[in-house]
C-alpha cells in the first residue's frame, strides 16, 4: 500500500525541511487515528491522541533513522505509547459512546482495515461522502441530513446505502459474492 | 488469512469512529505552523557553547549564499512578519546563527556600520576550491589564497552581506616560538616582548657602574627596600649584581673593596616613585646620601626630593598625587638622561630600538624640558642639559628580539661598537655599542625565545 522507496524519500525530505511533513501526515493520519480509536473507543480522545502523536513525530523527526523499520511502524510505536500514557492517567474518564462499542467486539477490524475504510470514505462521490460524514462523523440524524441537503429522508437513506455498498466493495471486493445476502441491502431474496 | 467479512452492520459500526474532516485539516495546519516555527535542532545535539550571530541585510539570501559558497546546511528557520529573526546554519561542525538586521530596533548590520570588524575563520581541506566557490557564489576577493609564515594557507573573501571569511588550511602545525623565529627571518615586526624577555625583567634595565658596588647595593636595600637577586664576579674581575626595586630591576657593576677591578664610574640619574617620599628621604639621609633637594611639591603634581648615593648616582624620588603614587606608564625606577639635545637622542632610539615618544614638552625655540620615550615595556625620561643637570652618560641592558639587526642599526645611526654580537655562556647573544651621546647599550637576545 505504501511504496517504501517513495516513503523513504518523503521522510528524508521532511527531515531536511520540516515543512514537507504534510505529505507524511496525509499518508499516515488515518492509520494512527484508527490505531488509537480501536484502543480508546472515543472519537474526541482519539483525535487528541492522534494530534499528540504527530506533534511528537514532527519534533523528533531527525531522530528517526531508516534502518529497515518503516516510518509507519515508528509512528505506531509513538501511538502505542500515547495510548498507554492515556490509560495510565487516572483522572481521564473513559466512557465509550454506545456507537463505538462494536469496535470492542471480538470481530472488530484491525486498525489497518479501519484506516483503509476511512480512506475510502474520502474517495466516495461527493454526495455519498457528505452523507457518510454527516451521518457518522458528525452523528447527524437522517432528518437533519435531509434538511441540510434539501432531500427527503428516504433519498438520504438510499444514498447512504449506496455509499456503504461502495465501501464494502472497495474494502472486501469478494465478500458480498461469497457470503449470503444482507438484510440491509433491502428487498433481496 | 482470508479477507475479513464486512457486513453492512460491521461497516456502520466501524464508521461510527469516522474522524471529522475538520479535525484532519486542523491538525495538518497545526503541524505545518509548528514545522515553520519550531526548531528542529534537538538541544542535546548542540555541542557548541558560543555561537556567532550574524546580522545581515537579507537573511534568506544569506542562507542561500552560505549554502552555495561554504556548503552550509540550514537546520532551522524561524520566519515572522516577512523577516527571519533567527535561522541556524551548520557548516562542518560549527553552528552559525543568522538574523535579519533591524537597525530600528538596535540591531544594525554591517551595511549601517560601514562593515564588520568580525571575520570568520573557516578551516577547510581545500581553501583554493572553497574560495573559488565563494567567489562564484558572489563573494569578493580580499586576499587571494597564499601560504603564510605561521604554517597556514589562507584566502580571505568578503561575502555580499559584509562579513569576511578567512578560508584556511593548516599546512604545517608549529608552536608560537617557531612562528616568532619565522616572522623575524621574514622581516616582520618583533614579537610581543612578554613572550621572550626573561621572567621578572623589562625591556630595559639601567646598569650602574660604580667603584664600590656592595656599598650601592647596601644603600638601595636600606633606603628603597631593594632585593638583591644575584651577585657574581664577571670576566673583567668586577662585580655584576642585580636588584629588584618595586616593579623594576637595576643592575649594579664595578669594583668592590676586595676586587682588583679598575674602571670609570658611570654616574646615572634615576627617577623613582615610592609610596612615601618623606620616609625614603629620611632613610637616605640616615644612610649617608648627599641631598640635592628636600621633599617639596613640584608644579607637575609630585612631591619630590633628590639625593646622591655613595656611588655618585642621582635619585629623584617622588610620590605622585595622582590616582596612584606611580603615574600611569612609568615603573618604579626610570632612567633619566640630561643630554645636550634630547631630540637627537630620541631620534637615535627611535631608529635603533623602535622607541616611541610618549610626551615631549619643549619651548618654542626647541629646548626640551621633559620628554618620555617608550622602548618595549620600559621608559626613559630626559630633558636637555641645563644648569647643574649636565649629561650623565648611562649604561643600559636592553633585551632585543634580534641582536644582529639592532647592532647593525646602531652602527648605522652613528654608534660605535664595544662588542660585536656573540653568544654568551649565560644564555644570550649579546653585543654592545656606545651611542653618539656617550650612553652604552648592552643588547641581549635570549637564546631561548620561549621563557619556559
Amino acid at each position: 500500500m505504501i511504496d517504501s522507496e517513495d516513503e523513504r524519500a518523503l521522510v528524508e525530505a521532511a527531515q531536511e525541511n520540516p515543512s514537507q511533513f504534510g505529505a507524511l501526515y496525509e499518508r499516515h493520519v488515518d492509520r494512527v487515528y484508527a490505531f488509537v480509536l480501536l484502543r480508546v473507543r472515543d472519537r474526541d480522545v482519539a483525535e487528541d491522541l492522534t494530534a499528540d502523536v504527530f506533534h511528537k513525530a514532527l519534533a523528533n523527526l531527525r531522530r528517526f533513522e531508516w534502518r529497515g523499520a518503516p516510518f509507519g511502524a515508528w509512528l505506531i510505536r509513538i501511538a502505542a505509547n500515547a495510548v498507554a500514557d492515556h490509560h495510565r492517567r487516572p483522572s481521564r474518564e473513559r466512557n465509550a459512546p454506545e456507537a463505538l462499542e462494536a469496535l470492542e467486539a471480538p470481530e472488530a477490524p484491525e486498525f489497518e482495515d479501519l484506516a483503509r475504510l476511512f480512506r475510502y470514505v474520502d474517495e466516495l462521490p461527493d454526495v455519498q461522502r457528505t452523507v457518510i460524514v454527516e451521518r457518522f462523523a458528525h452523528e447527524r440524524s437522517l432528518r437533519e441530513v435531509a434538511a441540510q441537503l434539501g432531500k427527503t429522508e428516504g433519498a438520504i437513506k438510499q444514498i447512504q446505502l449506496r455509499a456503504l455498498r461502495a465501501l464494502r466493495e472497495r474494502i472486501s471486493p469478494t465478500a458480498h459474492k461469497t457470503r449470503g445476502g444482507d438484510p440491509k441491502e433491502g428487498g433481496h431474496a | 488469512m482470508p479477507d475479513r467479512a464486512w457486513t453492512l452492520d460491521a461497516l456502520e459500526a466501524a464508521l461510527a469512529g469516522l474522524p471529522r474532516p475538520e479535525f484532519r485539516a486542523r491538525l495538518r495546519r497545526d503541524l505545518e505552523r509548528r514545522a515553520r516555527m519550531t526548531t528542529m535542532v534537538d538541544v542535546s545535539t548542540i555541542t557548541q557553547t558560543a555561537t556567532p550571530v550574524l546580522r545581515v541585510r537579507d537573511a534568506a539570501q544569506a542562507i542561500d549564499f552560505y549554502t552555495r559558497a561554504f556548503g552550509a546546511r540550514e537546520v532551522m528557520r524561524f520566519s515572522a512578519g516577512g523577516s527571519i529573526p533567527h535561522a541556524r546554519l551548520v557548516i562542518g561542525n560549527a553552528t552559525i546563527v543568522l538574523a535579519d538586521e533591524g537597525p530600528a530596533h538596535g540591531y544594525p548590520g554591517p551595511d549601517q556600520l560601514g562593515g564588520s570588524p568580525v571575520s570568520i575563520r573557516l578551516d577547510v581541506d581545500d581553501p583554493d576550491a572553497v574560495v573559488d566557490r565563494a567567489i562564484e557564489a558572489g563573494a569578493t576577493m580580499v586576499l587571494p589564497v597564499t601560504d603564510h609564515f605561521y604554517g597556514e594557507r589562507t584566502g580571505t573573501v568578503l561575502d555580499p552581506f559584509g562579513y569576511r571569511w578567512s578560508v584556511t588550511k593548516v599546512i604545517e602545525p608549529m608552536g608560537v616560538e617557531e612562528m616568532h623565529r619565522r616572522m623575524l627571518s621574514a622581516g616582520g615586526p618583533p614579537p610581543d616582548a612578554r613572550e621572550w624577555i626573561p621572567e621578572g625583567y623589562r625591556t630595559l634595565t639601567p646598569y650602574l657602574v660604580v667603584q664600590n658596588a656592595p656599598a650601592v647595593l647596601d644603600f638601595a636595600k636600606v633606603v628603597f627596600g631593594a632585593q638583591e637577586t644575584m651577585r657574581s664576579v664577571g670576566s673583567a674581575g668586577g662585580v655584576h649584581a642585580e636588584m629588584r626595586i618595586g616593579d623594576s630591576m637595576v643592575m649594579v657593576g664595578g669594583g668592590a673593596p676586595e676586587l682588583s677591578w679598575r674602571g670609570d664610574s658611570m654616574a646615572t640619574a634615576l627617577h623613582m616613585y615610592v609610596p612615601d617620599v618623606d620616609a625614603v628621604f629620611a632613610r637616605a639621609v640616615g644612610a649617608g646620601a648627599t641631598v640635592t633637594h628636600e621633599p617639596r611639591e613640584m608644579e607637575y603634581g609630585d612631591r619630590e626630593c633628590g639625593f646622591v648615593d655613595p656611588g655618585g648616582n642621582t635619585w629623584y624620588v617622588a610620590t605622585s598625587h595622582g590616582a596612584t603614587y606611580v603615574p600611569a606608564g612609568l615603573g618604579t625606577v626610570t632612567p633619566f638622561l640630561h643630554p645636550l639635545r634630547a631630540d637627537a637622542v630620541i631620534a637615535f632610539l627611535t631608529r635603533v630600538l623602535g622607541a616611541t615618544t610618549v610626551n615631549r614638552y619643549a619651548t618654542p625655540d626647541g629646548v626640551v624640558h621633559h620628554a618620555t620615550v617608550r622602548i618595549g615595556d620600559s621608559a626613559i625620561e630626559m630633558g636637555d642639559a641645563h644648569g647643574p643637570h649636565q649629561p650623565m652618560p648611562t649604561m643600559f641592558y636592553v633585551y632585543v628580539p634580534d641582536v644582529n639587526a639592532v647592532y647593525t642599526r646602531a652602527l648605522e645611526a652613528g654608534g660605535t661598537s664595544l662588542a660585536s654580537p656573540a653568544d654568551q655562556p649565560y644564555g644570550a647573544r649579546v653585543a654592545a655599542v656606545t651611542d653618539p651621546f656617550g650612553n652604552q647599550w648592552y643588547l641581549a637576545q635570549p637564546n631561548r625565545v620561549d621563557k619556559h
